[in-house]
């Protein structure tokens, strides 16, 4: 193993963990921001640190700050399995959080003959790790709920447990058919195949090759992440805040933060399955090495397109009305912005010419091409997690029985039938 | 049957129905319209900045911060008669009175205080009042302070109050 492996490794190690951990506070302000502009408000944009508040992202630090700072509660009619009780939100909180780690955030690099994967966890079985580690998370409901010896707790942990039965086989049942499609349970084979193309032009994206199955999938997904409209393991209105009742401070957050992980690792595996993982239509990575200069020239183009764009945007909104009194800062903060994005964008446009038009140098070409790829994802990522933040402001809640309702009458005899069409038609187009 | 009764239509047994997906479609549209266009400009989203900006629509009527009102030439138009402090249902209003000196009537409160923590903003004080001395139209509606002395309101504070609908002096007394 070469020095370069060692730092490929390391750098997607890191890059994983801070995919996974840092998306965390700002998916919750991603989520108070879109449900508050849906709702006609304007949500969280006071808090800021010299008077920048990035829109408002400031807010979820101070919250983890406060999560931090409170009492560790402890309810004292809890006798036996005390060291269960605390261990059940970790239980939740990794499993998602493991799940992630499988995820490919760049295609693999060919670099000196040596093979070098940047996922964070380096293994080619990653879809039966993320349905083996993925269902663990619901463990840790059920351990919470059940331990916590209270009424509320115990019904949403029994809910937690239907939920399981609803849409787990759906969920197998439609990976299953992915697999059969894309010959592999590979993450980063599955993206190799959707960067192809079928029938000439149409990209070989998951949901245009098995619409059907991608639809399970997704629905599947929303069920596994507890999330609208699949929010039966808690309910406001019927049992209090269902499995985590009786847990406080950094227990709650916890699970609190477990859910957003997890959320965010359903989008992750969603786009890599379905949605082409890192990938542009059209576009694989040989295409991009093999015309690199083209590739550098239009990204030269589009980035000081967007940021302009974006710096536009800023102008206009991070403003205040004429009739409030002062701006609290936000022309100031938008300046210093500005400013920093176009250099950023002179210092990217700087490179991109030297590495397209003066260096040969196929590694730096190799590297660039993943760090693209890297933004291609997170972009990708963060837009499914605003879909299923959109999804959950506009849905309401299915009732327990309707999702087992759902999940056994429908789904599996969908996922079923999906299945063996799937299958005949690959072994028809083998044989 | 009688024909009193009406059949409502169940909804929810159609095959467009039973997918959900198209009646999903169509909540996003809206959800995402609402998003969108707050997201585009987001200062037409139609909430008050407070504390920077202030409500505009206070009007005359509303019941305010309490104030004493002034005579003409100045002089304090109370005369401490207790009607007031009688009709306090929530019993804050804190009167002693003294002779008065300045000719003007024979009695004048030598204290008055208003203790907003108690105070419930009814009015009755104002409805009370047989010469128009004390009035809630300050247009005042926020109160902060360091400690509960900080909200018992004394004499010359409820005086310095101003009206803010520009009816300054008593009506009762001239």
């Amino acid at each position: 193993m070469s020095t370069f492996a060692i730092v490929i490794a390391v750098v997607s190690l890191v890059l994983g963990a801070l995919l996974a951990l840092l998306t965390i506070p700002v998916l919750v302000w991603l989520e108070r921001r879109v449900a508050s502009l849906i709702q006609d408000r304007l949500g969280p944009n006071r808090t800021n640190i010299f008077g920048f508040r990035l829109g408002g992202v400031v807010q979820s630090f101070a919250d983890v700050v406060k999560l931090l700072l409170k009492e560790e509660y402890y309810p004292s009619h809890i006798k036996m399995g005390r060291w269960l009780f605390m261990l059940a939100p970790v239980i939740t909180f990794s499993a998602a959080l493991l799940a992630f780690m499988v995820i490919p955030f760049a295609d693999t690099l060919m670099i000196d003959g040596e093979v070098l994967r940047v996922q964070a966890l380096p293994v080619d079985f990653s879809l039966l790790w993320y349905l083996a580690i993925g269902a663990i998370g619901v463990l840790g409901v059920i351990f919470g709920g059940w331990l916590s010896h209270n009424k509320y707790a115990l019904l949403g942990a029994v809910r937690a447990g239907s939920m399981v039965i609803s849409y787990e086989l759906a969920l197998g049942l439609s990976a299953l058919a992915f697999v059969i499609t894309y010959d592999s349970v590979d993450f980063n084979a599955m993206v190799q195949w959707q960067s192809g193309v079928f029938w000439g032009v149409i990209p070989a994206w998951g949901i245009l090759v098995q619409p059907l199955g991608a639809i399970i999938l997704i629905v599947a997904l929303f069920a596994e992440t507890n999330r609208n409209p699949f929010t039966v393991a808690e309910g406001e209105s019927e049992i209090v805040a269902g499995y985590m009742t009786e847990h406080t401070a950094m227990k709650f957050a916890m699970y609190f933060m477990g859910e957003y992980v997890a959320m965010n690792t359903a989008s992750a595996v969603i786009i890599t399955m379905i949605f082409g993982g890192y990938q542009l239509p059209w576009v694989s990575t040989e295409t991009m090495l093999t015309h690199f200069s083209t590739f550098a020239v239009a990204l030269m183009v589009a980035i000081p397109l967007v940021v302009a764009l974006l710096i536009r945007w800023m102008r206009k909104n991070n403003t205040v009305r004429p009739t409030v009194s002062t701006d609290g800062g936000r022309g100031f903060e938008t300046k210093v912005l500005s400013i920093a994005l176009v250099v950023m964008t002179l210092f990217i446009e700087g490179v991109l010419l030297y590495l397209g038009f003066f260096a040969e140098n196929p590694v730096a070409n190799t590297l660039a091409v993943a760090l693209f790829q890297v933004a291609v994802f997170v972009v990708k990522l963060m837009m499914f997690n605003i879909f299923f933040i959109i999804i959950r402001w506009t849905v309401p809640r299915f009732r327990y029985d309707q999702v087992q309702r759902l999940g056994w009458y429908y789904l599996l005899p969908l996922a079923l039938f999906n299945l063996l069409v799937t299958a005949v038609v690959v072994v028809g187009v083998n044989a | 049957m009688s024909s009193n009764i009406k059949v409502v239509k169940r909804h929810g047994d159609t095959l467009k129905e039973k997918l959900y997906l198209p009646a999903i479609y169509d909540g996003v549209k809206v959800t995402f319209k609402h998003l969108f266009d707050n997201v585009s400009d987001s200062n037409a989203v139609d909430t008050l900045e407070y504390p920077e900006e202030q409500p505009t629509d206070i009007t005359s009527r509303y019941r305010g911060l309490h104030r004493l009102t002034h005579r003409a030439d100045d002089t304090i138009a109370c005369v401490a008669c207790f009607m007031c402090a009688t009709a306090c249902p929530s019993n804050c209003i804190f009167i002693e009175a003294t002779e008065r000196e300045d000719g003007e009537d024979e009695k004048m409160p030598k204290s008055f205080f208003i203790d907003t923590l108690e105070c419930v903003f009814c009015g009755y004080c104002v409805e009370a009042c047989p010469c128009d001395a004390i009035r809630m139209d300050t247009g005042i509606f926020s109160l902060t302070g360091n400690s509960r002395e900080d909200f018992v309101m004394g004499k010359e504070q409820l005086l310095s109050h101003k009206g803010a609908f520009g009816e300054e002096v008593s009506h009762a007394r001239t």
